[in-house]
């Protein structure tokens, strides 16, 4: 039957990666991603992801073959709620999107080059679709990739390649036949970041966010860096993205925000007054409960249909545009609760809870845009998950 | 932890579904609905008995499928498509109420007549506004003689008491204990008057002037005999608001498959108009309010069913259903232009259906004060 309750072993292992969190996430870490987010390359956060490569934790539902402990997509989806809840990184697109789609459709090399490292947390990779012409229209992107010899060349550049200036590799995806139909000349290569010809522009969002422009001019990459089959790649980003956009919204930070805002609403504001002593608050932070559990129920579907063996693209669509809409409400209403003290910008004295609500209000709008708009995803609900006929997207 | 349903709960579903469509076509339903007085859909009601679902939850010994509140959701969702008349919801959460408020010789007594379908009833056991509210309104006092009782005071938007053969109703006992009675509806002293809801759904005002309850099996008693407490009741309420979600859940399934279906159909401009994005997009709102229904009702039946009261299960359950079942009829009939705003193609019958039990019991604002005692 239908069964919302964790077993012993899943509960189990919630215990274990919370008494993880709470042994190994430091005030130096938390500090340092404060203040820097993810930028150095041998800090805090270096050394937290070590913690995780040790345990396995990046290829916690990888089969034992590829290094992988080969545990169910539960058990990842626990694990990301609580890092999410904590606020701190834990496994990335990288062993998300990118190394499930290596074990799918890569070669035998691929899978041998690139898995072990992925596992170690050694291996991080920015994942190359967007370009200043192919945004939401990802099939018209233009760079180039020409076989010479053993090697392919590439020309042309990416947008919004956020962790480019940290990442190891592009997952890059390029145009291998020109002449073909536009979704049926794409490949995937592996591009390792620090070859000559690259060059990374940053960009900084709203958010503070940084993310980046990057130009590659003629970079040379051995053959074997190409993924699967030539002009298939499609297929395997696609299925990236399905994985991407279940990846990117467990939840748990939206539980934790809430969390937070509740015990707010119970404190009187610098005038005297609280409000949850106000029916118009205490309503609108019950819809976010309510709100908040559906999404996080969304998950564990989402979550028991990978264990099924079904890429959920339809329940992942579903779960990503209403997660970050809530993202966005939530925002709002801390704001509103908060009055004019919720405008206190993030880490500025006297801002209630650092500004963490304030910083929030900018952070929302990247994930209705960001792994697919949720125009896009509007459609594919639709489309997909009701056969309504596509108008020429 | 898996959120999919079973083969079981999928060969249920099927069943049910073919059932409905067999057995409850929407001029059966419209003839329900325009009937006065009303008479029962006995082949249906039949067909339902056959197919054993007034026994799902029932134990064995009782001549139930002593199966889970969940395999009772599962018939709930597809009721809601099949726009199954309410008299059979009311009989499923009397058998419910007795089975939790119940002692032995209580549940010997009523159970097996209500798992075969051989009685019908309805239940008077917490607020039409706000079903968190379960303190009765009702008086009972012990007779003299005899073990029996009398009941006194009034009731109102009671579901379907022109149908049912008995109610099950709350009412303190000599002032101060809280107690629950089985009372066949045609006993004298007993006024029924009916209140025209929306959509044909009928609700009764029921006064009870000193009504005499003589059967010793009509009073329950709790099921260690110490007589039910508040919790018992809330648990009761709880469950049939979240089964009831289930059924919103089911009436957002049969329109939005509606509305697909007339989109699809419907040529404007030379193309289908669900080609659009602007209707695409309606229906893509509609399925992420279904979704988020479907999980958070299935979850609240899963808890309570586990032993849970589920009060903040329930709100949340009731909250999504609510808004989900409105949202999803409103569109569809804006969807559907004129042709669903004729009745003779039976969209209203849905919309009039989500609006009812989205109402009945207290809506979202009602279930979102739920939230904060939970």
């Amino acid at each position: 039957m239908v069964d919302f309750e964790l077993d012993a072993a899943q509960n189990a292992w919630l215990a274990e990666v919370r008494d993880f969190l709470q042994a190994n996430v430091t005030l130096a870490l938390r500090s340092e991603l404060a203040e820097h987010g993810q930028e150095f390359p041998d800090g805090e956060v270096a050394s937290w992801r070590r913690k995780i490569g040790e345990r396995g934790w990046f290829g916690l539902n990888w089969p034992a073959e590829y290094g992988g402990l080969g545990l169910g997509a539960i058990y990842q989806h626990l694990l990301m709620r609580e890092f999410e809840y904590w606020g701190v990184p834990g496994p990335d697109l990288t062993v998300t999107s990118v190394a499930p789609m290596i074990m799918r459709h890569g070669t035998e090399q691929n899978k041998l080059e690139f898995l072990p490292p992925i596992a170690r947390g050694e291996l991080i990779c920015a994942v190359g679709y967007s370009e200043p012409d192919a945004g939401t229209d990802l099939a018209s992107l233009r760079t180039r990739a020409v076989q010479d010899g053993d090697e392919w060349v590439i020309t042309g550049s990416k947008i919004w390649n956020s962790v480019a200036n940290r990442a190891t590799h592009e997952w890059l995806c390029v145009r291998t036949d020109p002449s073909a139909a536009r979704h049926r000349g794409i490949s995937v290569i592996m591009v390792p970041t620090q070859l000559p010809g690259i060059t990374i522009r940053p960009l900084y969002a709203w958010s503070g966010y940084r993310t980046n422009e990057v130009f590659f001019d003629d970079v040379r990459v051995p053959v074997g860096n190409l993924i699967g089959e030539v002009n298939r790649g499609w297929t395997y980003i696609t299925g990236a993205l399905d994985l991407e956009r279940g990846a990117l919204t467990n939840a748990g930070d939206l539980r934790h925000a809430l969390d937070v805002l509740t015990e707010l609403a119970g404190q009187p504001r610098r005038d005297g007054s609280t409000p949850l002593h106000m029916s118009s608050f205490r309503r609108r932070l019950a819809q976010a409960e309510a709100d908040v559990e559906a999404a996080m129920l969304m998950g564990y579907q989402a979550a028991s249909l990978l264990d099924s063996g079904v890429i959920p693209t339809v329940e992942v669509s579903v779960e990503k545009v209403f997660s970050s809409e809530l993202r966005q409400r939530i925002a709002d209403l801390a704001i509103d609760l908060l009055g004019p003290d919720g405008l206190l910008a993030y880490r500025s004295p006297g801002a209630p809870e650092d500004g963490k609500f304030e910083r929030l209000y900018r952070v929302a709008p990247l994930m209705r845009f960001g792994g697919g708009t949720n125009e896009v995803l509007r459609d594919v609900i639709a489309q997909r998950g009701h056969g309504m006929p596509s108008y020429g997207r | 932890m898996k959120l999919l349903p079973d083969q079981d709960q999928r060969d249920l579903a099927s069943m049910l579904s073919a059932l409905f469509v067999a057995e409850c076509p929407t001029n059966l339903v419209r003839e329900l609905r325009d009937a006065d007085p009303r008479s029962m859909p006995t082949r249906l009601w039949k067909s339902l008995a056959d197919a054993g679902v007034f026994g799902l939850l029932v134990p064995q010994q009782y001549g139930g499928a002593g199966g889970t509140l969940s395999d009772l959701g599962v018939f709930c969702v597809e009721a809601g498509r099949g726009l199954c008349p309410t008299i059979v919801h009311g009989t499923v959460q009397a058998a419910l109420a007795i089975q939790l408020l119940g002692g032995p010789d209580q549940q010997a007594a009523w159970l097996p007549s209500l798992a075969d379908g051989k009685i019908r009833a309805t239940t008077c056991l917490w607020s039409a506004r706000d079903a968190a509210v379960t303190a009765p309104t009702l008086h009972a006092r012990s007779e003299a003689w005899g073990g029996g009782w009398r009941l006194s005071g009034a009731a109102d938007f009671v579901a379907d008491a022109d149908l049912a053969d008995h109610l099950v109703v709350s009412a303190v006992a000599e002032g101060e204990r809280l107690m629950a009675f089985v009372v066949p509806l045609a006993t004298a002293g007993l006024w029924i008057e009916p209140m025209q809801l929306m959509g044909g759904h009928r609700a009764f005002r029921i006064a009870f002037d000193d009504v005499e309850v003589p059967d010793p099996a009509a009073a329950l008693a709790g099921i260690d005999n110490a007589g039910p407490v508040d919790q018992d009741l809330r648990r009761v309420a709880n469950a049939a608001v979240a089964l009831l979600s289930l059924d919103l859940v089911g009436v957002g399934e049969a329109v939005l498959q509606r509305t697909v279906d007339y989109t699809m159909a419907r040529k404007q401009f030379g193309r289908p108009i669900a080609s659009f994005q602007a209707a695409q997009h309606l229906v893509a709102n509609m399925h992420i309010a279904l979704a988020a229904a479907r999980l958070a009702a299935h979850s609240a039946v899963f808890w309570i069913g586990q032993g849970r009261t589920g009060t903040r299960e329930t709100a949340i359950a009731r909250m999504h259903a609510a808004s989900a079942a409105k949202l999803i009829t409103l569109d569809a009939h804006q969807l559907h232009g004129g042709m669903g705003y004729v009745v003779e193609t039976d969209l209203h019958l849905f919309s009039e259906r989500a609006r009812v039990l989205a109402t009945l019991g207290g809506g979202a604002d009602v279930a979102a004060t739920w939230l904060e005692e939970a």
